[in-house]
């Protein structure tokens, strides 16, 4: 059990480490997935079945999909990738090792939280998520079904064609196209 | 609970009536639901029940509030006749949306739970998010709903954080558990209860437009179209500042926190106001002296008297009744300029139509907080207990910033009354004007017997 830790262990910070390393944006997705997917795995062995699935679902599967398709829309090359200049950079590496500094000297001090529950290794187990959503979660479990449609209602309605293709509109003296304001005149 | 079940049923049935009934029924189905949402409410009264283990509780202050947001949405809807009457799609859509919203408004006003809160924090909001991009044609509208997404997903992780640690600290997301535990914290954990507790005073802030956490307000409020405008610095304002007061009504806030808010109140008012004076945009005009408002309305909370909830329920109401007056009269104004927004467009509205003028004037002085409008009563009882409560410099500054915030109303009030030969011809529906002359009405009959309105 300890060396499968090790192991997933060593995938997920080697992954990670390409992630921000890769040359090329779509390497760089790839590795993410594999960084999620060996997350997933940490999960699996903290017995949080239901977290592993969710993670797997949401995250290497509807994510990594968009992040894919929005690398592919934009045809990222090195030639579009924009220079930093020298000001630029210093002022990253200054801010990111004060950061990281911030973060040594709080983990030296440490953070004692004492645990108000006793540790139930059920827990992250599916049958016990689903007896406390559809019990003491019931209200939020349902009432969020009113942000889904509303989300969906949304994308329908900022997606959907025109049903009737008009040619820009023009000012009927000058001949120019309408002005933002004009064309803002409703509303 | 039962009206917050039907208005989401509601917004569905709009969705069907959108596919299947002419346009012209939409809007009295939406008033029609609502009134009946607010018949529920009333039956409700005086019973104090909670629902679902504690989750959601419909007490005094939650239904009082509520019933304001139902009516200010009525109001709206009213007015919405007119304003969807020449858009060609997607009406149904945006009532829809706006009854969802109402959901998640309702639920900000009797939380008990922090899911709840945040549940109806990101109900509110991603209608908004989609309804202010509701002209799709308009660059202006897509780039308001872009900022407004944004920011708004960002505040919510701030806010998702501060709950994560303020459960964290007390092992509990109901409200009343951690009021105790703020009262008597277990050492070594009060760090992590003060930072949960910032970033969710922080998200909340970033809902209710408060200095430093305003900078989407004038952008979106300029680029969404007007009806939505209305509907963000009413309804959502309104949903807002009851959720922020109910976090906090019966806390110990740590003293750094209770030090925050002062600052953030006097951060308010100023820039508030004085970014105000500067503003010739009548939209952005609005969403200055809205955040201006919230200042005096942070004002209020700093002591969190047992007067507080009636004195936030008169403001927010009398602030919402001439926000909603105002925008009606800048989309007729705005139509009869054929687009521009700028304050100059009311110049010679006397001349051509002297009501409008007369109710767009009470409706100003209200704002700017005149005596013998709703506004000054309001304004009056902010300053009282912030006195009350021993906030004396920070009142003195308020007063001071109200004479202040007088000059930027003024000059919207003497566009109107500039003679000119031809005023602007605005076109004005009956509807409209109905929903005008009730705001004026209001404002003046608040002023005057400020009985009327309680909590």
């Amino acid at each position: 059990m300890l060396y499968l830790f090790y192991l997933i262990a060593a995938i997920s910070v080697i992954s990670a480490l390409t992630v921000v390393s890769a040359k090329n944006p779509v390497n760089s997705v790839i590795a993410l997935i594999l960084c999620f997917l060996s997350i997933a795995g940490h999960y699996v062995l903290l017995n949080a079945q239901f977290l592993a699935m969710v993670h797997i679902i949401v995250y290497t599967g509807a994510i990594m999909v968009l992040f894919l398709f929005v690398i592919m829309l934009l045809n990222l090359n090195r030639a579009a990738e924009p220079m930093k200049t020298l000001g630029t950079r210093v002022a990253a590496v200054l801010s990111g090792g004060l950061f990281f500094l911030t973060l040594l000297a709080a983990l030296r001090n440490g953070i004692s939280v004492t645990a108000a529950n006793a540790f139930d290794p059920g827990v992250g187990l599916v049958h016990s998520v689903g007896m406390s959503l559809f019990s003491e979660f019931l209200l939020p479990f349902e009432i969020s079904s009113v942000l889904f449609l509303s989300a969906m209602v949304g994308v329908v309605m900022l997606a959907k064609k025109e049903k009737t293709w008009t040619p820009p509109v023009r000012n009927a003296f000058t001949e120019k196209p309408l002005t933002e304001h004009e064309l803002d005149a409703e509303g | 609970m039962s009206a917050l079940i039907l208005i989401s049923i509601l917004g569905v049935l709009m969705l069907y009536a959108g596919l299947m009934a002419p346009r012209k029924v939409l809007a009295p189905l939406g008033i029609i639901g609502l009134l009946a949402a607010l018949f529920l409410l009333r039956s409700g009264w005086n019973v104090n029940t909670e629902f679902f283990g504690h989750m959601v509780q419909f007490d005094g202050f939650g239904l009082v509030f509520s019933e304001a947001l139902i009516l200010l949405t009525v109001l709206l809807f009213v007015f919405g006749v007119d304003y969807y009457a020449r858009l060609h799609e997607n009406v149904a859509e945006q009532y829809a949306l706006m009854l969802f919203s109402l959901v998640g408004a309702i639920m900000l006003t009797s939380y008990q739970h922090l899911l709840i809160l945040f549940l109806g924090i990101e109900i509110l909001s991603i209608p908004l998010y989609i309804l202010a991009g509701g002209k799709r044609d308009s660059f202006r509208s897509g780039e308001a709903a872009f900022k407004y997404f944004v920011q708004g997903s960002f505040a919510s992780g701030f806010f998702l954080l501060g709950i994560a640690l303020l459960y964290g600290s007390c092992a509990s997301f109901d409200l009343a558990v951690i009021q105790a535990y703020a009262s008597a914290p277990i050492p070594g954990t009060e760090m992590l209860f003060l930072l949960g507790l910032f970033f969710t005073i922080a998200g909340l802030s970033f809902k209710v437009a408060a200095v430093p956490f305003h900078f989407w307000s004038p952008d979106v409020y300029e680029g969404s179209p007007t009806l939505v405008t209305a509907f963000m610095s009413t309804v959502v304002k309104t949903a807002a500042f009851a959720a922020f007061y109910r976090l906090i009504q019966y806390m110990d806030l740590p003293k750094a926190l209770d030090m925050m808010l002062v600052v953030m109140t006097w951060l308010t008012l100023f820039l508030g106001n004085i970014v105000a004076l500067r503003q010739s945009q009548f939209k952005r005009l609005m969403a200055y002296s809205g955040i201006a408002h919230t200042g005096f309305l942070l004002l209020a909370f700093l002591g969190r008297d047992p007067l507080t909830p009636s004195v936030l329920f008169f403001y927010t109401v009398t602030y919402s009744i001439a926000t909603v007056g105002l925008f009606v009269v800048l989309t007729l104004a705005k139509r009869a300029a054929k687009g521009d927004e700028n304050i100059r467009i009311f110049k010679g509205l006397f001349r051509s139509s002297p009501w409008l003028a007369i109710v767009t004037m009470l409706l100003l002085l209200s704002l700017a907080g005149i005596p013998l409008t709703a506004g000054f009563v309001a304004k009056y009882r902010v300053f009282l207990i912030g006195i009350e409560s021993g906030f004396l410099k920070t009142t003195a500054f308020a007063v001071l910033m109200a004479l202040v915030g007088i000059y930027y109303y003024v000059i919207v009030i003497r566009e109107a009354f500039t003679p000119r030969d031809k005023g602007p011809q605005l076109v004005v529906s009956p509807l409209n004007w109905l929903v005008i002359s009730f705001c004026g009405i209001a404002v003046m009959l608040l002023g005057l017997f400020p009985g009327l309105l309680h909590l």
